[in-house]
């Protein structure tokens, strides 16, 4: 967003003892949340907070490819739908989707296509289904993060989670995973990545802005570090569905366990 | 980091382990390691590794036995829900006539073609009863090695139970609640050791509080 100079330029998006607008460091990320299994009737789902973004993602399939002139008999095809609620900006959003979401889904789409394994399943669609409850920056990213760990719920044979990543530059500082104020620096370039972390596979890339090359392979460096902190998140949430639960929930099952601990 | 069969869960692309070895399932090489391709239990027998998943759909295999709800009728057959990626086709030869859409049929997985449709033969009628439906990947569990937890759900709640590997099991008998309950346990707790004791014990504890009541 071009701003008139003048306000603009006595923001200052790093100040002297490194901290941002938020008080953040400069490659530090966001508060994230990660939850597994909030949708009971669909085959996976997962719900992200990241920092003020709420995203809830729901996987359905493999299933019959409906209408059927869109089914590849090599592979199963992935119909991802990246949405905005029209509540989830400051102003309403038009629900329609709009130029901008459906050019998301379609990458967002195709990031997660080479993850997994598609030829398993010939002729068949997984839907993936992604909503923006709440939105500050990197949305797409959080929604990436969402659906891949909603995929693993569902079962659907992956080479490697996908972890998404924001990083880019606001004020002449790099800095990793931007808000909403930094991104509307005049200067401001926003990199969403996606990554397959243990292949090392970059899966999303869109770039908008000028950078010097210096300062993009330095950001590509900070992206590689900080996704790891994404992607632990991420296992740690899909392990805590099946660490041996016993007592969470189930009362009953915990005290019958205690039980037989104890006789043997 | 592995000791043997050490049961570790892990996620997609996680590896399973670094040495050489058999690729068992739910695993893929990739530059001399073996990783994890869904989300699972890891497994080292021996020289083999593998991952048992914890979640995922029916994927047919020939030989197996699957329970299917018919949904309508064709000139040779119906078309039955068998909870795969698509409806599949059971003839009328072996069925009894006049059946309605909704009737729970049985049927062996003939043969399963490359673009994972199915062939189903040997189909039989089940009247009456209850239909449940599991997460398919639980279903050995509820089977158990050479079929204990099956025997022990039959002996402990007096139904009569067929588990179709598609995840559906049919039931019938006088106590279907207390087996349904009893599957609920297995599917909950199926990635952990012991299950069939616990669930002996469960059913033990559930009979006997039936026959105090009865007495009360």
């Amino acid at each position: 967003m071009a701003k008139k100079t003048g306000s603009e330029e006595t923001v200052t998006y790093v100040d002297k003892s490194g901290k941002r607008l938020d008080g953040r460091k400069a490659d530090e990320l966001r508060k994230i949340k990660v939850e597994v299994g909030v949708i009971p009737r669909a085959d996976g789902s997962a719900y992200v907070e990241w920092g003020q973004n709420k995203v809830l993602a729901s996987v359905y399939g493999p299933r019959e490819c409906l209408p059927k002139h869109l089914a590849n008999p090599y592979k199963a095809i992935v119909r991802y739908t990246y949405r905005m609620a029209a509540f989830s900006v400051p102003d309403r959003k038009n629900p329609k989707p709009g130029r901008r979401e459906i050019e998301i889904s379609k990458v967002s789409g195709e990031a997660l296509a080479r993850a997994i394994f598609l030829e398993r399943f010939p002729n068949t669609a997984i839907d993936v289904d992604v909503e923006i409850l709440d939105s500050n920056a990197g949305t797409r990213v959080a929604a990436l993060t969402a659906a891949s760990v909603a995929l693993a719920d569902a079962g659907i044979p992956m080479r490697d989670l996908v972890a998404g990543i924001g990083v880019g530059k606001a004020g002449g500082h790099l800095l990793v995973d931007l808000n909403k104020a930094e991104e509307d620096a005049p200067d401001a370039v926003d990199i969403p990545m996606a990554i397959l972390p243990n292949l090392g596979e970059v899966v999303l890339l869109q770039l908008d802005g000028l950078m010097t090359q210096k300062e993009w392979e330095e950001s590509q460096k900070l992206a590689f570090q900080h996704v790891k902190k994404v992607y632990e998140l991420q296992k740690e949430a899909l392990k805590k569905k099946y660490a041996v639960e016993g007592n969470s929930g189930d009362m009953e099952a915990g005290a019958r366990a205690a039980e037989e601990g104890v006789v043997e | 980091m592995n000791e043997n069969n050490a049961k570790i869960v892990v996620v997609p692309g996680e590896v399973v382990t670094e040495e050489r070895k058999k690729l068992g399932q739910h695993v893929y090489l990739h530059q001399g390691r073996i990783y994890s391709d869904c989300l699972g239990m890891a497994r080292i027998d021996g020289d083999s590794a593998s991952v048992v998943p914890l979640e995922g759909k029916y994927v047919a295999q020939a030989g197996d036995l699957v329970v299917g709800v018919l949904i309508s009728e064709k000139f040779a057959g119906y078309t039955t829900d068998v909870n795969h990626f698509y409806p599949a086709f059971v003839s009328k030869k072996e069925l009894p006539e006049n059946l309605k859409p909704g009737t729970i049929v049985s049927a062996k997985v003939a043969h399963v073609n490359e673009m994972n449709e199915l062939e189903l033969e040997q189909s039989r009628v089940f009247y009456g009863g209850d239909l449940i439906s599991v997460s398919p990947v639980k279903i050995p569990r509820v089977i158990g090695r050479n079929g204990s937890m099956l025997e022990v759900l039959k002996r402990g709640t007096g139904c009569s139970m067929l588990v179709g590997r598609n995840g559906r099991i049919w039931l019938k008998g006088s106590n279907v609640g207390l087996a349904i309950k009893a599957v609920e346990i297995i599917e909950r707790e199926a990635h952990l050791d012991n299950l069939t004791d616990r669930v002996t014990s469960f059913l033990r504890e559930e009979g006997r509080k039936a026959e105090a009541a009865k007495y009360a």
